[in-house]
């Protein structure tokens, strides 16, 4: 706890340092051609970015690298340690984190791009089911996909442990037809799942399932500038937009989740 | 991950597929006799039914039929199902399908016998049961005993299909504890409590087999 405020507390000294001696570091604050684009990722985090080998390879960094390719920007994939994320973009030593990065309880410490990535995870329960909120759920046998997300969240080690103790058991299914079948068949009496596969087996099976308003976890990815460096955000974000409208950003989502389109930004 | 923690888990899915193979067996040995006696029955429908039930249960995949008796009864009647049915669901399919090739087993035994101690029987009295029980039935399970050891020791492994319908075996255990901790480990212990488990039945098969090598 203690080394958390003393970072917040370094990154406060460099935002304040690097606002009044700008401009001498390796990236740029303003976006201009021919600037170096640096961004910043913890290289342990698959798929959006990682080391293989000897190169930096991810979902995140592909897009990035398009970005750059198309405002003539030279992109550098700058691997941090995550617990000096904020000291390295205060510093500017890194243009933006783009990594996979969680917006949800961080909303007014970056200047965030919309998110592009959904993560939330979800509730799906029988179509007039009288379960209408988490709490509802207590002393309900839930159904979740092995090796997600939720099923981590859930365990008794896990981030959402206390209302995983509030079930009267968690039903550990092979794949997510299986926990829907479950499900239909009344088995269970929820699933718990990532938002964008709920929304697709409500488009599937249409009048089955509902989804609760609240949400296990929400979790949304954007990208995050230094706080007031609204210029180059706006910039990576209307490029973003570019890449969605003509396809490219869908083309690149393929190669790495399995045909799928994750990307949730609107152009 | 600590090596006590996973032999704690493993060993806990371990109780779970043993559960599964005792049950099974319970069930599928007597059942088997039962689908034999049909297979070889004087009447030609329960002869017809029987191949059919040996037929089908040979032919489709134990993971079709574990599917098929625990959503059946819901995509088929409308009954909806509770959750105390997923176990039960998982050992009527082990159970009827092991009974098939159990079944074949026992046909092959019977048929093994030759025709002559059935006339020689009826010649000094025996019935038809009483030859049966008291001359084929006891040669019959000494030559089918290395068949049955090679099914049940199948079935052993074949526990592993009882995730399909989300019970969580050993092998999922430790399929969840890999992918939990990136670490091949957990296999290599799954794999070694299978062949320590086979081991067990197979030498507890050949000490049977000893035991009535009687006349030898």
């Amino acid at each position: 706890m203690n080394k958390q405020i003393a970072a917040f507390a370094a990154a406060g000294l460099c935002a304040v340092l690097a606002t009044s001696c700008s401009g001498n570091s390796g990236a740029k604050t303003l976006p201009e051609k021919g600037m170096k684009f640096v961004v910043g990722f913890d290289a342990d985090f698959p798929p959006y970015g990682y080391k293989d080998g000897d190169e930096y390879k991810g979902f995140d960094l592909d897009l990035a690298r398009e970005v750059c390719a198309r405002n003539g920007w030279t992109f550098v994939p700058k691997p941090i340690n995550w617990d000096a994320k904020d000291m390295e973009l205060d510093s500017g030593a890194i243009s933006c984190i783009w990594n996979g990065f969680t917006i949800n309880g961080r909303e007014d410490a970056y200047e965030w791009t919309e998110p592009y990535v959904d993560n939330s995870q979800v509730v799906l329960v029988k179509a007039g089911s009288p379960i209408k909120t988490l709490a509802d759920l207590a002393g309900k046998t839930v159904a979740v996909q092995t090796d997600t997300p939720v099923q981590k969240a859930l365990a008794p080690d896990g981030d959402c442990a206390e209302l995983g103790k509030t079930f009267a058991g968690v039903v550990v299914t092979p794949n997510y037809n299986n926990a829907a079948m479950e499900l239909d068949s009344g088995a269970v009496d929820a699933v718990a799942l990532d938002v964008g596969v709920a929304k697709q087996k409500m488009l599937d099976l249409p009048g089955k399932f509902e989804m609760l308003d609240q949400t296990v976890m929400t979790e949304k990815y954007g990208i995050g500038f230094k706080l007031g460096n609204t210029e180059l955000r706006d910039a990576v974000q209307k490029t973003f937009k570019e890449m969605v409208a003509d396809g490219t950003a869908a083309k690149i989502s393929a190669e790495w989740f399995e045909g799928k389109d994750v990307i949730v930004l609107a152009p | 991950m600590p090596l006590a923690g996973l032999l704690l888990d493993l060993l806990e899915g371990l109780c779970v597929s043993a559960e599964i193979f005792a049950l099974t067996l319970l069930f599928a040995l007597p059942l088997g006799l039962v689908v034999a006696f049909g297979r070889m029955s004087r009447w030609w429908a329960l002869r017809q039914v029987s191949r059919v039930f040996v037929s089908v249960m040979r032919g489709t995949p134990l993971m079709l039929q574990l599917f098929f008796f625990y959503f059946g009864p819901y995509y088929i009647f409308g009954i909806p199902l509770k959750p105390s049915y997923r176990f039960a669901a998982c050992i009527i399919a082990f159970s009827l399908n092991y009974s098939a090739y159990f079944a074949e087993i026992y046909r092959a035994g019977i048929e093994s016998i030759p025709a002559g101690q059935h006339e020689a029987a009826k010649m000094l009295g025996f019935t038809r049961p009483q030859t049966f029980f008291r001359i084929v039935l006891p040669q019959v399970v000494k030559r089918i005993l290395p068949p049955v050891t090679n099914e049940v020791i199948t079935l052993v492994k074949d526990t592993s299909l009882a995730f399909t319908l989300s019970v969580m075996e050993m092998f999922t255990v430790a399929k969840m504890a890999a992918s939990a901790h990136t670490t091949m480990l957990p296999f290599v212990v799954a794999g070694a409590f299978y062949y320590v488990f086979n081991y067990l039945v197979a030498w507890g098969m050949e000490r049977i087999e000893k035991m009535l090598s009687y006349y030898r």
